[in-house]
């Protein structure tokens, strides 16, 4: 009988049906066969009778259908000339993997077998088509395979996906995108049985979780790939086993680069910042997180340049959501920016003037603290930190060089700082921070410099839309003898203030760029004076009285990449010494 | 030192008074923060919950459900790829980065208190983007 492609159809059907039966079932029912085949079963029983008498099938009323020999080898070949097809459809003619399988359904009836023949020799006698199935021989023999499905492979080894057993187009499409292909080496890491998932780590140690009936699509190979592993990196078969998921390590960062132009003077291109930040988690309870950051791009002995400064490096107690014990490098919790300042999450190419001469980002102290949310959107901060040393204090730039930076910090009358914070509303943050300490440390005969931070800040964006909103006030007090010890140490009475105060207001609204990313816009204002007190006696210079207004642009071809312009007007009260503008351009990034 | 104690207990106040007034600004009571809480029935099966990520929040951060109900969890970040991972549980996908469409994920959580976290270092403050699950 020449086989139709009805007949093929039927064949391939009883086959594959064959295939997925339980161990010790040998007929396939024919209710599966006529839903296979998408006909009724009776249709589906007429056609299998007549496929009997011609002596490809066996057929039991009422149990069911099992292939001869004959038709065993017939579908094999049908299915050799589908798989050969799609696979020289993919590797010669350019097609995708999830758009073969329509076309070779169609081809797999008209090819000769002289074609079949050069294409298999063509593509080198592969063994599996693109979706990881079996190619049968001329013979219509095919290599016995022991491949385990997601689900029955075993925990956190390294397997091979040999086989993907639906060939649904989205399916697929949903499987090249998760690096899930044939040959890609993954492995499970766990399965829950509760939520019906399995977690799987491919390529880059990027993590998935997918169904159980996803799961099931996919098969691997264990036993050759632990060999491999064996033969090549055994440390990695040994350790495999042993790993826990909570053991892990992380390398993250943000970058910098700027364009600066200042008004009476050249242009400035600068490497401003290059942070690595490294984290490692010892136990789902105790963490570390680290952060090295080079300001300059370039550090030399004693010379004036760049800066390399260890800015986190601490580890968290993870007791309870609402405390958890901190200790070692921390941010101090003070302000927007401090604790948030990765380049593509705020507009302007540098940080506002509030968070540099008022806040003295980035302000990092060694300590110990505590943390948690105590429910209903609320959290907290409060930690033990070395002080301020009021001896780098200055007029222009405030308390920002009194930062220790952990450096045998002195720690005789630490100094506490702590932020309320309200996040239970999308997109709305409102925050509360304080520092108060005793900076006199380094004066001998010592005295006292209480110095005091009190910030509040509000920040609220939606739908592109970002305001923000921050004021933030500093108090020095004895900086009457400050400045007169300061004077007498180096000949030069620096005026510090007994007072320093800022506060800024932000508009900003960001747009989508078609395909290019997003481009935002943003008006901010800022008031900033660090003489706005001064000790009895002393008087105020007008030069640092200013005020700012900063208007520019970001470009985000990806949200985690900004390309970043802006101009500054900065004023003064000062009708000698004049405030010089800006033009920044600022490319930043995160990782 | 006392007027620095003064301005932050104001600010403080501030900050209470405009969280509360947002929340009720937008209809939302202290409930509302908790949307899955306001949804909450008894015998429903699969319950959908919308989780916002932002550097350094989960908003909610805090879902209380009745134990054994089908939870099915949509992520969408507003800025970078977070991760979602519930502590001592299989659950941990990743979140695409803005724009980028949201992550679901199911669970079913038995009587108990599931915190969760972000799985992928999103940036300094990464270690304070946590919440809890409370099923009841």
């Amino acid at each position: 009988m020449l086989a139709s492609s009805t007949v093929e159809n039927y064949l391939k059907a009883i086959y594959a049906g064959a295939a997925a039966l339980p161990d010790g079932q040998r007929l396939l029912p024919m209710g599966q066969l006529a839903a296979a085949v998408g006909v009724a079963p009776g249709t589906a029983t007429t056609m299998v009778k007549t496929l009997a008498e011609s002596g490809l099938v066996e057929y039991e009323p009422y149990a069911g259908v099992a292939l001869t020999a004959a038709g065993q080898k017939l579908a094999a070949l049908v299915l050799r000339r589908h798989r050969l097809i799609e696979l020289f459809l993919v590797r010669v003619m350019g097609y995708s993997w999830d758009e073969v399988h329509d076309e070779a359904e169609l081809l797999e009836h008209v090819v000769t077998d002289r074609l079949i023949e050069r294409i298999d020799e063509m593509l080198g006698r592969p063994e599996s088509d693109p979706h990881g199935d079996p190619i049968p021989n001329a013979q219509g023999l095919v290599k016995p395979q022991d491949a385990q499905t997601l689900l029955s492979c075993p925990l956190e080894t390294t397997v091979i996906v040999t086989r993907v057993i639906d060939q649904d187009k989205e399916f697929l499409r949903f499987i090249e995108h998760n690096h899930l292909k044939p040959g890609e080496t993954i492995e499970v890491e766990a399965r829950n049985a509760a939520a019906d998932s399995v977690r799987v780590r491919g390529k880059n140690d990027q993590r998935i979780t997918i169904g159980t009936r996803a799961a099931s699509k996919l098969l691997v190979h264990v036993a050759q790939v632990v060999l491999l592993c064996l033969l090549a990196v055994p440390a990695i078969a040994q350790t495999a086993p042993q790993r826990t998921e909570t053991r892990r390590t992380n390398l993250s960062g943000y970058m910098d680069f700027h364009f600066n132009k200042e008004e009476f003077t050249d242009a400035r291109l600068d490497f401003h910042r290059f942070v690595l930040l490294v984290t490692h988690t010892f136990s789902p309870s105790i963490r570390f997180v680290g952060e090295l950051e080079l300001e300059h791009a370039f550090v030399e002995g004693l010379e004036e340049a760049g800066e390399l400064e260890l800015e986190q490096a601490y580890v968290d107690f993870l007791l309870d959501r609402s405390l958890n014990v901190r200790a070692g490098m921390m941010l101090m919790p003070i302000g927007i920016i401090n604790e948030r300042h990765e380049p593509p999450v705020y507009y302007g190419v540098e940080r506002p003037f509030i968070d540099t001469v008022i806040i003295p980002t980035t302000w990092f102290e060694v300590g110990a603290g505590v943390h948690g949310e105590v429910g209903r959107g609320w959290r907290y901060r409060g930690y033990v930190t070395a002080p301020l040393n009021a001896a780098e204090f200055s007029a222009e730039e405030g308390i920002r060089e009194g930062r220790q930076k952990g450096a045998e910090s002195n720690v005789g009358r630490p100094a506490v700082t702590g932020r309320l914070e309200y996040v239970g509303f999308r997109g709305l943050t409102l925050g509360g921070s304080a520092w108060s300490g005793h900076s006199g440390f380094e004066f001998r005969p010592r005295f006292d410099v209480p110095v005091s931070v009190a910030e509040a800040d509000a920040r609220y964006s939606r739908r592109g839309y970002e305001f923000r909103g921050q004021f933030a006030k500093v108090w020095i007090d004895n900086a009457g003898l400050l400045n007169d010890t300061l004077a007498l140490r180096t000949g030069v009475n620096p005026n510090i203030g007994s007072a320093l105060r800022g506060f800024s207001l932000e508009g900003s609204r960001r747009f989508l760029a078609g395909r290019l990313g997003e481009i935002g816009g943003f008006l901010r204002y800022e008031n900033f004076d660090t003489q706005y007190r001064m000790p009895a006696g002393y008087v105020p210079l007008q030069q640092f009285d200013r005020d700012a207004w900063v208007v520019g642009a970001n470009f985000w071809p990806d949200p985690d990449v900004a390309v970043k312009v802006d101009y500054s007007v900065v004023r003064n009260q000062s009708s000698v010494v004049r405030a010089p503008n800006s033009f920044n351009v600022g490319l930043g990034w995160w990782f | 030192m006392r007027n620095s104690i003064r301005l932050l207990a104001l600010a403080i106040v501030m900050a209470v008074v405009l969280a509360e007034g947002v929340a009720l600004l937008f209809g939302v009571s202290a409930k509302a923060a908790l949307p899955a809480e306001a949804l909450a029935q008894a015998g429903q099966e699969t319950r959908v919950i919308e989780i916002a990520a932002e550097r350094f929040t989960f908003t909610p951060s805090e879902i209380r459900v009745k134990a054994g109900t089908r939870l099915e969890i949509r992520l969408e970040s507003d800025d970078t790829a977070h991760g979602f991972h519930i502590v001592g549980t299989d659950v941990d996908i990743e979140l695409p980065k803005r724009g980028r469409g949201a992550a679901t994920v199911t669970f079913q959580p038995q009587a108990g208190r599931y915190t969760f976290e972000c799985s992928r270092v999103c940036g300094a403050g990464h270690e304070f983007m946590r919440g809890v699950i409370i099923a009841e």
